[in-house]
């Protein structure tokens, strides 16, 4: 499997009044072709921002610092604005949490998605809607021609996260950055819609990076994990590995606090304290201050180290745990 | 949509008949017009005789409900001081008045909005500093001292525009225009200056703030990432999502600029409307007055239910709302 994306020492930060925040720092991972790999973490930890920074669209104050992103290939860091623009849709493309928010509320469907193609290609009004026709029957909306005509209101959420996904799709891209596409939606929609994605991204071979903070829906469609906490990948592995022995503390926290049928009635474990401020973080290890293993040599960054597959960032990792 | 139709023009009827006694007691309430019409040195015979034919020596009352019965014949009555039917004399000078605030108006909007959007999309630009000074100008000079500077420099010092008239008109369909001419036009080119700096300052305000908060929308991250071009989102996106408020405005000071031109029409001498009412309150004439008060109610009406169809063809879901 060769890595069709391949993130080095990706650095973003944000220069505000109140100082710099470092929300991405030395984050580096890669995704093959065809790969669903996914990245958890709590709000702040710098997932979606790592998104953004792949796309080329993180909006002033931030600005990429350092480090490399190559796509294909291809070199995305530093590339102009124009160039960096026809790659995005077309090579790559990014699903939004709230489809209400991402669609635009006064335009119909068609014309949003006839837009998304006519940023790449100049197509004939026949071929254009042949094509919307078809992204809209392969994310599952029935009687597409018909919806073309339709405004985003005039849809469920769940059909309506799936036309935001069949635009993605128009010019199909070979990675799909999915930021919590799923959050916004019923639960039993969820259900669907991962799914779905999973086995479009199987058909059309289309690589996916698949951003949440729900362990559970995470570990559903991605086979990688990386596991991010305030702004640095800390732990990264197959999914089953990780979620069956976690290294970093953090992990093992985080697997900790989900509702599990196997123990019912009994109250959720939380890790104590809070992240730390992007723009304050603490010496060292930045999960140190919450972290019941923390010691003195804790208080220089540990590098993010493992064998094979799995990568941890801590000095104290748990033991691994015998397979059951 | 019928149904909100009938229901507006209901609402319509109601609201002209509250404003006609609304208008008529206002007006009937201040001065004698007999101490104007009639010069103080006529005999009694005869300052009875004009009071009888003005219909003054009636109660108020009495003589709304004779006010009421012409009009619903269509006769607003005859002017005191012109001697002519009132409908006949307000709308000699109502294409003047109606030349000069589309001109404003639309000029105002047709140049504030782009830049307005520009300003809103680079706020950090000098362009943008610029522009934002200029429209702080526009909102605090006086319109009268801004009118009477721009006199005194294109029209007396530089000798480049007439300082007032109409000059050359051109008529069609029995109504004179003076946009039709070079010299009317440059004639119009002052009055409609002063007139629209206001509203372009308005209109940049509404522009900028709603492009600065549009821009910041995932509908614009969406679009950037399907890979449109900052164009396409300006003029496809942004603009479509800013138009209800900009709409709004745009017809409140085209009603309101029909109705009050007043301070610029007086400074350049265009014989419109505003300058008719300014003579007519001076005289007391007060069927002009009613008339005209009349009018300018009506205007509004017509304006407000025009946005309100122009709100539902900008905005889709307005439209099944009010279909439901």
């Amino acid at each position: 499997m060769s890595a069709l994306l391949e993130v080095r020492g990706l650095t973003t930060h944000f220069d505000t009044r109140g100082g710099v925040l470092k929300a991405v720092e030395d984050v580096s991972f890669e995704v093959g072709e065809g790969e669903i790999v996914g990245l958890v973490g709590e709000s702040g930890s710098g997932k979606s921002v790592t998104g953004f920074s792949i796309l080329g669209l993180v909006d002033a104050p931030g600005r990429i610092v350092s480090g490399s992103v190559r796509f294909a290939g291809r070199e995305l860091v530093g590339l102009g604005h124009g160039a960096l623009r026809s790659m995005r849709g077309r090579e790559m493309a990014m699903v939004f949490q709230d489809p209400s928010a991402t669609l635009n509320p006064v335009l119909t469907v068609g014309q949003q998605m006839r837009l998304a193609i006519a940023a790449h290609e100049r197509v004939g009004e026949a071929a254009a809607t042949a094509r919307c026709v078809e992204a809209l029957t392969i994310v599952g909306i029935p009687d597409a021609a018909r919806r073309l005509e339709n405004y985003p209101h005039q849809f469920s959420g769940g059909m309506r996260q799936r036309v935001a996904i069949a635009i993605a799709l128009l010019n199909r891209p070979k990675l799909i950055i999915c930021d919590e596409p799923t959050t916004a939606l019923d639960v039993s929609i969820q259900a669907q819609i991962l799914t779905e994605m999973k086995s479009l991204a199987a058909r059309l071979g289309t690589a996916m990076i698949w951003i949440s903070h729900d362990l559970a829906t995470v570990s559903s469609v991605a086979s990688r994990l990386l596991v991010m906490y305030a702004g640095r990948i800390i732990e990264a592995g197959p999914v089953a590995s990780v979620l069956r022995s976690p290294r970093h503390p953090y992990t093992r926290g985080l697997l900790n606090s989900l509702p599990s049928m196997a123990r019912p009635g009994q109250d959720l474990v939380q890790i104590p304290g809070s992240m730390p401020s992007l723009a304050n973080l603490p010496e060292g290890c930045s999960f140190r201050p919450r972290c019941p293993k923390a010691q003195e040599d804790c208080k220089v960054m540990p590098a993010l180290t493992g064998d094979g597959a799995r990568a941890f960032r801590c000095r104290h990792p748990l033991d691994r745990e015998v397979a059951a | 949509m019928l149904g909100f139709v009938i229901q507006r023009l209901m609402q319509a009827f109601v609201v002209m008949l509250v404003i006609s006694a609304l208008v008529f007691v206002g007006v009937y309430a201040v001065g004698n017009p007999i101490d104007v019409l009639i010069s103080p040195d006529a005999t009694q015979l005869i300052r009875e005789q004009t009071i009888r034919a003005y219909g003054l020596d009636q109660p108020l009352w009495k003589q709304y409900l004779d006010f009421l019965g012409r009009l619903s014949r269509g006769d607003f009555g005859r002017s005191f001081v012109f001697n002519m039917p009132v409908l006949d004399l307000i709308f000699s000078r109502l294409p003047a008045t109606i030349e000069l605030t589309l001109a404003a108006v639309f000029g105002a909007t047709l140049l504030g909005v782009p830049l307005g959007i520009y300003a809103g999309y680079r706020p950090e630009s000098p362009i943008s500093k610029a522009i934002m000074a200029l429209s702080i100008l526009g909102f605090s000079v006086p319109t009268f001292w801004i009118g009477l500077v721009l006199i005194f420099t294109f029209a007396v010092t530089l000798g480049w525009l007439p300082a007032g008239n109409r000059g050359d008109t051109v008529t069609i369909f029995g109504v004179q225009w003076s946009f039709l001419t070079w010299n009317g036009l440059t004639h119009l080119f002052l009055p409609a200056l002063n007139l629209s700096l206001f509203k372009f300052a308005m209109m940049v305000r509404l522009a900028r703030a709603g492009t600065r908060e549009t821009m910041l929308t995932d509908t614009v991250k969406f679009a950037r990432a399907a890979g449109e071009s900052e164009w396409t989102i300006l003029s496809r996106h942004v603009l479509r999502l800013i138009a209800i408020p900009i709409v709004t405005v745009f017809g409140l000071e085209l009603g309101s600029t029909l109705a009050f031109a007043v301070v610029t029409e007086t400074i350049f001498s265009w014989p419109g409307v505003g300058k008719l009412i300014i003579d007519s309150i001076s005289t007391l004439d007060r069927p002009v007055m009613v008339a005209y008060l009349m009018l300018v109610a009506f205007l509004f009406i017509v304006i407000n239910f025009t946005v309100d169809i122009a709100y539902a063809a900008l905005d889709p879901r307005l439209r099944t709302r009010r279909a439901a």
